[in-house]
């Protein structure tokens, strides 16, 4: 249609290919420069001045990167607080979305708003008395430190999701399932959350990548060397006068592929999830 | 007294009224926000008016508004606001400037838009403090890749490499643009959720009245992309004001204390030196300067809609 009129150097196949490379590099490139270095050798990387492609690749780095620092631990500590608070939270916001999609509340904007209102309160502001409550319940350097304040993180945007999952959901299904016997509860279990599941799928992906990548709370409230997660881990694997960078982007790349994967594998549900969370938050 | 029998709570339970169940329902929800938001707000501000030192024998001391006064003297604090609002003022206009961009080129007609959406989504799924380290080696000054392009470029000697996080400025700099490669990505994928519920037949009937592309721009795509860029900018700013893993990844608040915001003031002052007294204090002020701040927007954003 336009393209006849279009100028020589907005060729669409040239533009296209730059405005294609411009993206993926901006993305890719910082991911890529870590694990090039992760692959260089000592004497490769004390080379002035500095190489870009690894020369001779050595896997070196990554096996210190395991016998330095506990890093499977590292990712023992991450997956389990990041999966279970994962779980607790899609529990606890289907339930509240579906009060809020479905049950005839007279304050049901009211709730919303205040779900999603606790999300805009700077949590470093309540670092302190979280702190605090977590000392005096004992649960310092426990998975639940971190499980349970991560679940009210993730509370606002599964909740949004979710709301909207349900409210796409025919009402009719639901009354014919009582209809036919199913008590609310019944009906809710055995037809609205199968059909939501695609919004329970998305709105749970987006609460781990949340819960793994928490930084504040998991160095502060997980301070052992045992209970810390990934961020935190591989943050403290400077030493005080040196930092082992090949070492440390060897742990990045091995700390990143997993997210990476799950992102790549449910890209379209993930950008769905972010911008429905984010247009309507 | 009636004579119909009331329901068991056995039988409440297996098929609760509608009330019942919306109470059942929100009450996790609740709970969590009682436990995380609401009892920790009402604990920080009592906290605020108290001696309370986790290090010390000593007990809780009322203080009154003694450490508001210390507050307010206290160079650190004042260092760390100014630093703190800088690093917003900067990093919020330009992440969304790079965003848009990101967008408007993402919004190509590519045969495939896997590679382009995973390259927005990976700095959005990466940790704020994983970009900060992956940065910080970037910057490094001997074998960093920004001074490598430097030296290539001739901007800079090798044997006078820029010293990025060992200078006030320069530490700051590389910080501000850190944070505005790592939160670009999301304002782009917001931003491209926006542009894409564009109908085309505006562009067409422009075109038709002879608009060029770049009144095209100004007088369709951004009007029709104000709702999106607005609530980009609010949790943009909102997050802006927390900073606190990427120049505690960076830098350490360094070189002295030139790039220490005031998230990193309160974590410095209550989880280091324990003193829950004075970091309350400190948590509070935050919180009034972040509600001033986003206030001003959602003023802004009540005068739009």
């Amino acid at each position: 249609m336009t393209r006849a009129t279009e100028p020589g150097f907005l060729q669409p196949r040239a533009l296209l290919f730059f405005a294609a490379a411009a993206v993926v590099l901006n993305g890719f490139f910082p991911v890529l420069w870590i694990l090039f270095t992760s692959l260089k050798t000592e004497a490769e990387l004390a080379a002035k001045p500095i190489t870009w492609w690894p020369h001779v690749p050595t896997l070196q780095n990554y096996v210190q990167a395991f016998t330095d620092q506990p890093l499977l631990r590292y990712l023992g500590n991450s997956a389990a607080v990041a999966l279970l608070s994962t779980a607790v939270s899609l529990v606890v916001s289907a339930m509240a979305a579906y009060a809020i999609a479905r049950l005839n509340l007279k304050h049901r904007q009211l709730i919303l708003t205040a779900i999603v209102a606790s999300s805009m309160f700077p949590l470093v502001t309540l670092l302190v008395p979280i702190f605090e409550t977590m000392r005096s319940l004992g649960w310092l350097n426990t998975y639940a430190a971190l499980v349970v304040p991560y679940t009210v993180l993730n509370l606002p945007i599964c909740t949004l999701v979710l709301v909207s999952f349900f409210q796409s959901i025919p009402k009719d299904l639901e009354n014919a399932a009582m209809i036919d016997g199913c008590t609310r509860l019944g009906a809710l279990w055995r037809v609205v959350l199968p059909l939501a599941a695609p919004g329970v799928f998305t709105a749970g992906i987006l609460a781990f990548v949340n819960a793994w990548d928490e930084f504040l709370l998991a160095l502060s409230l997980n301070s052992s060397a045992s209970m810390r997660t990934l961020p935190v881990g591989i943050t403290l694997y400077q030493g005080e006068f040196s930092f082992p960078w090949p070492i440390i982007s060897a742990a990045l790349i091995v700390a990143i592929v997993p997210v990476a994967v799950l992102i790549a594998l449910f890209q379209e549900r993930v950008v769905g999830g972010l911008t429905q969370g984010g247009l309507k938050g | 007294m009636t004579d119909q029998p009331r329901p068991t709570w056995g039988e409440q339970l297996r098929d609760p009224s509608e009330k019942t169940l919306a109470v059942l329902l929100l009450a996790p929800a609740a709970l969590l926000l009682l436990l995380i938001v609401v009892y920790p707000i009402g604990r920080l501000i009592s906290n605020s008016f108290f001696d309370l030192r986790l290090s010390g024998r000593k007990g809780p001391r009322f203080v009154g508004l003694e450490n508001y006064a210390l507050v307010l003297q206290d160079i650190d604090f004042w260092n760390a606001a100014g630093n703190t609002v800088l690093i917003t003022v900067i990093t919020v206009p330009g992440a969304l400037v790079v965003g848009l961009g990101l967008a408007l080129l993402a919004n190509l007609p590519f045969k495939r838009q896997w590679p382009v959406r995973l390259a927005l989504l990976l700095p959005w799924a990466l940790p704020l403090s994983f970009a900060g380290l992956i940065f910080a080696w970037f910057f490094h000054t001997d074998y960093g890749v920004v001074n490598d392009v430097a030296r290539r470029l001739g901007l800079s000697s090798a044997e006078q490499p820029t010293l990025w996080l060992l200078h006030p400025w320069l530490a700051m700099t590389a910080i501000c643009l850190t944070i505005i490669w790592k939160t670009s990505s999301f304002m782009a994928l917001i931003l491209l959720a926006g542009l894409q519920m564009i109908p085309k037949s505006l562009y067409e009937a422009a075109e038709v009245d002879g608009a060029s592309r770049w009144q095209q721009f100004w007088q369709i795509t951004i009007p029709m992309l104000m709702p999106s860029i607005i609530v980009a900018l609010i949790f943009r700013t909102i997050t802006a004001l927390q900073t606190f893993d990427i120049p505690f990844t960076m830098t350490r608040g360094g070189p002295g204390n030139s790039t220490e915001t005031l998230a990193m003031l309160i974590h410095k002052t209550t989880i280091d030196y324990l003193d829950v007294g004075y970091g309350s204090t400190l948590a509070v002020c935050m919180f009034i300067i972040s509600l001033c701040i986003t206030s001003l927007y959602i003023r802004h954003v009540g005068k739009t809609a």
